[in-house]
C-alpha cells in the first residue's frame, strides 16, 4: 500500500503522523485547506529513516474575535522524524518525531506512532501524542509538566518542551478501496484549541475525521476529508523521485563511436609525428575538432599538442553531466588527433579556470568501447588531476566561442511555498580574456504574490534584507547586478575569485575568495572577504537611501561525506555586522537534484531576530532535465527561511568557486561516471 | 514516447524508406566536403535528410506497401528493430563495423550495437544498455551449455546498474521464418537466464552465421526489443 501523506505534507492519515516513512530521497510538496486554514508543506525523506518538512500556514479571518489586531498571522515551522523500526511480519513501523520544534511553540507536539499492515488493504495506526497532539484525552504526563515556550528562547529548539506535559493516544485506519481509492478514519488527540477556543475559527465538535484518497499517477494524490465533524478539508500532494528520472533515462542522441586508427604494423606512417611542424596543423583540428563538439554544445577554450599528447580545454553548456561531455570530447579527439597522439588531456573549464584534467589513454578508448562494464574499467586508467598550467604553446580560441553572450529568460522566483513572482531577466556577458568576464542582469515583474507593500522595516538591525518589499515594488525593473569577475588559479589546488560591482539588487562593492580544493579531496577550505555599501530600493546605481557599508567575510569548510551528502560550515561576519556562524547540509543527487537545510546563529540579540529565532531554512534545485529528458543545464529552485530578518545575511555574490568547480571534481564525477559511455 | 526517441512507426516506414535513400545520397556527396564524414548516417546528416524527405512528400507516399524490392534497392545492410514498449519500429543501418561490433543507427542517432548479432549496446533510448557481458554466437547454438550473462544498465538516477544471470541455451530446432517476404530456414535458440528478480528468456532464429531475427532484453525500463536483419 502507498505510504501516503497527510494534511501537513507529512507520512500519515489525515490530520495525524503515522509509523511509516516515505522511500528513500521522495520530495514532495503538499497543499491543503482545512476550514479557514492553509498549509503549503515540503517534505523530504533525507535517508531511509530521516525526513523533515517545512510547513508554511495562514489562517483566514484570524482577527474575528479581535478586530483590534490588524496584523495577519502566518506561522512557518520545521517537523522531523526518524523511523526506528521498520515494519516485519510482526511488528508495526515505529516512528519518533517533532513538529514545529524550533517555532514559537504554538503548533509544538512530539509523538511516538505505530503503523502495522493487515493484507495489502488495510493498515492501523496508534500513537502517543504530546504538545498540540497531547491536548484532548489526555492519560497524564509521564515525563513531568510542560513548561510554557519562553518568548526570549522563541524560535530556538524548543526541546525543554519535548515529550512533556499531557500525552494523549490517537488513532487510525486507512483501507484501500481499489488502486485509485483509498478510505481513512482517525481519533485525533489534537483539541484545536488555538483555532477554536482562542480565535473562534473552527468549531470542533467531535474527535473523529474521515476522508476519501485518490490517486492514479505516483505523482499526484487528492484528498477530501470531513474534519472534526464541522469543517472540510482539502489536500493535494506533488510526490517526485529525485532518483528517478521523469524519462527513465537521460535522453539525447548517441555519440559518434570511438574512431579505430589502423594498427602500427599495418600503417606505421599513420603514427608519424611529422605532422607537427605543420604551420596550419593547429588551426585546422582546432576547426575540426569545435565542428565535431558543437553537436553537443562543447566550446573549445583552447588547444596543445605534441606529437603524442593532446591537452583540450573546454567549456560544456549544455550537457548536465560532466562525465558524458568529456566522453564526447575523448571520442572527438579519437575522430581529428593524429593516430599519433596517445594521450588525451581534457580540462573541463568554467569560468575561465581550468576545474579538474581527466588523462584518458587513446588505446583505452579504443579497447575498451565495447567492453562489458567499461565505465569502470576506463575509470580505473582514467588520472583525474589539478588542471595544471595553462598550456604553452597553444593554439588560442580564435574568436571560436562566442565571448559575449546574452540571453532573455523567463524566471520564476518562489519566496514563501505559497508566495512567488514570475518576471523576465536579461542576463548578458562577456569574455573580455579567460576568467575575466564583465556580466550584468535586468530583472522585470511580470505577476506574482510577493510582498511589494514598500512599507519600511521595522528591524532593529540595519535592514539589509528586510526592507525586500520595498526593493520589490520600487526596483522594477531593476539592474540586478553589474560585475567585473576574475577567476584565477594562483597556485594548485586553489582557486581565486575577485568580483567588483553591483553584485546584487540589494549591496554593490567588492567580493573576494579564495578556495583550496584538491581534486580527489573530501575537504575543502575557503575563505572570502566582502566591502559593500547597500544600494537604492530603485535597482538604479545609487547609494542614497542608505548611508551603509560594511565588511563582511567567512572563513568555510566544505566537506563531501559521500552518497551526495556535502556539509558546510561558514563561520563570520554577516551583513548586518552580526558574528556567528552557518551550517548547512545539502544532499545532491547524481542527476543534479540538490535539497538541503541551513541554520545560523550569530550574536544578534534574540529581538533582532524577528520572529525567527535564528535564520534557518531550506533549498532546493530541481534541473529540468530531470523533468524533460532534454538536454539543459537550467534547473528551478528557491530558498525558503524561516524568518525574513536581517541577522545572518550574507552578499548574494554569483560564482563562487566550490559549487563551481565540485562538478569536475572526483566527488561529482565518479557517481555519475557510467555517462562517460553515454 | 520523450524527445530525442523519434523512431519511426511502422506506419512511416516508407516515409523511412525515403529517408534512407535520401541518407545514401546525402552520405556520398558529403564524403567529398566532408573528408572526416566517412559514416552514413551521423546525427547531423541524418536530420537534415530527414528534414528534406519531409519536404518532399514523402509522407505522403506513407499508404503504399513496403515490398522487399523497394528494401533490397537501397543496396546496404538493413535491420529491422521493434521496441514494443515504445511502440517503436524502425529500419535501421550500419553507422560503425568494428570486427564482429556492428552499430546499427536511426535517423535521429538512436543506435543498436551488436556482437555477431547478440545486443551488447544502445545509446539513446533513456535506459540505455550501456555493455553487456553476453555470450558468444557459437556458446548460443550448443544446447544445454550454461554461462553467466551480466548487463549494465544506465538506470534512472543516472548511475550504473549491473544485473547478473545464469544462463541455459536451449536449442529449440529448425524453424522456417519469414522476414520481408522472404522465407529463411533458421534454427531457434533460447537463451533462458536467471537471478534472483525473476528470469528472463532472450530467442534467437540463427541461420547460419546469421542473427536472422531475435528477441532480446535492453534494460529493465525498456524491456525487450526484436530485430530482424531484413538485408545483409
Amino acid at each position: 500500500m502507498t505510504k501516503s501523506l497527510n494534511l501537513n505534507g507529512a507520512t500519515g492519515l489525515i490530520d495525524l503522523p503515522s509509523g511509516e516513512a516515505q522511500d528513500d530521497a521522495r520530495f514532495s510538496f503538499s497543499t491543503a485547506l482545512v476550514g479557514p486554514i492553509s498549509r503549503a508543506t515540503i517534505s523530504f525523506q533525507i535517508t531511509e529513516r530521516l525526513s523533515a518538512s517545512f510547513r508554511f500556514q495562514t489562517w483566514r479571518d484570524w482577527n474575528t474575535l479581535f478586530p483590534a489586531e490588524s496584523e495577519d498571522f502566518d506561522a512557518r515551522g520545521f517537523d522531523i522524524r526518524y523511523q526506528v523500526l521498520k515494519e516485519s511480519q510482526y511488528l508495526p513501523s515505529l516512528t519518533i518525531g517533532l513538529i514545529d520544534f524550533a517555532g514559537e511553540g504554538l503548533f509544538s507536539s512530539e509523538y511516538i506512532a505505530a503503523t502495522k499492515g493487515f493484507g495489502d488493504r488495510l493498515k492501523v495506526t496508534a500513537g502517543l501524542g504530546w504538545g498540540r497532539l497531547g491536548t484532548d484525552g489526555s492519560i497524564g504526563q509521564p515525563f513531568g509538566s510542560r513548561p510554557p515556550v519562553d518568548p526570549a528562547v522563541s524560535g530556538k529548539l524548543n526541546s525543554d518542551q519535548w515529550f512533556r506535559g499531557d500525552a494523549a493516544p490517537f488513532a487510525g485506519i486507512e483501507y484501500k478501496i481499489n488502486d485509485t481509492w483509498t478510505f481513512k478514519a482517525e481519533y485525533s488527540s489534537d483539541a484545536y484549541l488555538l483555532e477554536d477556543e482562542t480565535r473562534g475559527l473552527i468549531e470542533r465538535d467531535s474527535p473523529f475525521n474521515f476522508g476519501l484518497e485518490y490517486q492514479r499517477n505516483p505523482n499526484f494524490r487528492f484528498g477530501a476529508y470531513s474534519l472534526y465533524g464541522s469543517e472540510v478539508a482539502l489536500a493535494f500532494h506533488v510526490i517526485l523521485d529525485p532518483k528517478t528520472r521523469a524519462t527513465g533515462g537521460v535522453m539525447g542522441a548517441a555519440p559518434v563511436p570511438v574512431k579505430a586508427r589502423p594498427s602500427r604494423a599495418s600503417d606505421p606512417d599513420a603514427y608519424d609525428g611529422g605532422w607537427v611542424s605543420q604551420p596550419d596543423a593547429g588551426p585546422l583540428l582546432r576547426k575540426n575538432l569545435a565542428k565535431r563538439l558543437a553537436v553537443d554544445g562543447i566550446r573549445i577554450e583552447d588547444l596543445a599538442y605534441t606529437a603524442t599528447t593532446v591537452q583540450i580545454r573546454i567549456r560544456s553548456g549544455r550537457l548536465d553531466a560532466a562525465s558524458q561531455a568529456i566522453g564526447r570530447t575523448a571520442r572527438a579527439l579519437s575522430h581529428v588527433m593524429p593516430a599519433s597522439v596517445e594521450v588525451f588531456e581534457i580540462v573541463p573549464v568554467v569560468n575561465g579556470i581550468g576545474a579538474s584534467k581527466v588523462t584518458i589513454r587513446r588505446s583505452d578508448l579504443e579497447q575498451l568501447e565495447f567492453a562489458a562494464d567499461n565505465a569502470s574499467l576506463l575509470r580505473q586508467r582514467v588520472t583525474i588531476a589539478d588542471a595544471g598550467p595553462w598550456p604553452s604553446p597553444s593554439v588560442g580560441d580564435d574568436d571560436l566561442y562566442p565571448k559575449f553572450r546574452w540571453s532573455l529568460k523567463p524566471t520564476f522566483r518562489l519566496t514563501e511555498p505559497l508566495k512567488g513572482e514570475a518576471g523576465l531577466r536579461l542576463s548578458a556577458s562577456y569574455d573580455i580574456q579567460p576568467g575575466l568576464v564583465l556580466s550584468g542582469s535586468i530583472y522585470g515583474r511580470a505577476f506574482g504574490n510577493i510582498d511589494r507593500s514598500g512599507n519600511p522595516s521595522t528591524s532593529v538591525l540595519q535592514p539589509v534584507r528586510s526592507d525586500r518589499s520595498r526593493y520589490n515594488k520600487f526596483g522594477d525593473p531593476a539592474l540586478e547586478s553589474l560585475t567585473l569577475a576574475w577567476y584565477a588559479r594562483p597556485a594548485e589546488d586553489v582557486y581565486s575569485r575577485v568580483t567588483f560591482g553591483y553584485l546584487e539588487r540589494m549591496h554593490a562593492g567588492v567580493s573576494g575568495e579564495v578556495l583550496w580544493k584538491p581534486v580527489d579531496s573530501r575537504l575543502a577550505l575557503g575563505a572570502e572577504v566582502n566591502y559593500t555599501k547597500q544600494r537604492d530600493t530603485d535597482g538604479g546605481l545609487g547609494f542614497d537611501e542608505y548611508d551603509y557599508d560594511v565588511v563582511t567575510g567567512h572563513v568555510s569548510a566544505y566537506y563531501d561525506f559521500g552518497n551526495g551528502f556535502v556539509g558546510q560550515l561558514d563561520v563570520g561576519k554577516y551583513l548586518a555586522g552580526d558574528v556567528g556562524a552557518t551550517v548547512s547540509l545539502d544532499r545532491i543527487f547524481v542527476n543534479g537534484w540538490r535539497i538541503g537545510a541551513f541554520a545560523t546563529v550569530t550574536d544578534a540579540s534574540d529581538e533582532d531576530y524577528g520572529n525567527g529565532g535564528f535564520d534557518k531554512g531550506v533549498r532546493f534545485s530541481i534541473p529540468l532535465n530531470w523533468a524533460m529528458g532534454n538536454q539543459t543545464r537550467n534547473s528551478i529552485g528557491a530558498t525558503l527561511r524561516q524568518s525574513n530578518g536581517d541577522s545572518g545575511a550574507r552578499v548574494d555574490v554569483d560564482g563562487r568557486i566550490y559549487d563551481s568547480i565540485r562538478d569536475y571534481h572526483t566527488d561529482a564525477l565518479d557517481p555519475e561516471w557510467g555517462r562517460v559511455w553515454r | 514516447m520523450g524527445p530525442g526517441v523519434a523512431l519511426m512507426g511502422m506506419g512511416r516506414l516508407t516515409a523511412g524508406l525515403a529517408v534512407l535513400a535520401l541518407l545514401a545520397a546525402c552520405g556520398s556527396e558529403k564524403v567529398e566536403v566532408n573528408p572526416i564524414g566517412t559514416m552514413v548516417g551521423t546525427v547531423a546528416k541524418a536530420t537534415i535528410a530527414k528534414a528534406k524527405a519531409k519536404r518532399s512528400g514523402a509522407t505522403a507516399q506513407a499508404a503504399a506497401p513496403v515490398t522487399r524490392e523497394a528494401i533490397e534497392a537501397y543496396a546496404m545492410p538493413i535491420l529491422r528493430v521493434t521496441i514494443p514498449t515504445r511502440g517503436a519500429d524502425a529500419l535501421v543501418t550500419i553507422t560503425d563495423q568494428k570486427g564482429d561490433i556492428v552499430t546499427w543507427s536511426t535517423t535521429d542517432g538512436t543506435t543498436f550495437t551488436f556482437r555477431s548479432g547478440i545486443l551488447i549496446q544502445t545509446r539513446g533510448l533513456g535506459a540505455d544498455l550501456m555493455s553487456a557481458d553476453a555470450p558468444s554466437l557459437t556458446q548460443l547454438m550448443q544446447d544445454g551449455g550454461t554461462h553467466q550473462r551480466v548487463y549494465f544498465f544506465l538506470g534512472a538516477d543516472d548511475a550504473t546498474t549491473r544485473r547478473t544471470y545464469d544462463c541455459a541455451v536451449k536449442v529449440v530446432g529448425p524453424e522456417m521464418i519469414e522476414v520481408f517476404q522472404k522465407q529463411h530456414r533458421t534454427t531457434r535458440v533460447a537463451e533462458v537466464c536467471a537471478r534472483q528478480g525473476g528470469t528472463i528468456t532472450n530467442e534467437f532464429w540463427i541461420e547460419g552465421k546469421t542473427v536472422r531475427k531475435s528477441k532480446q532484453l535492453t534494460s529493465g525500463a525498456i524491456g525487450f526489443i526484436e530485430t530482424e536483419q531484413v538485408v545483409d
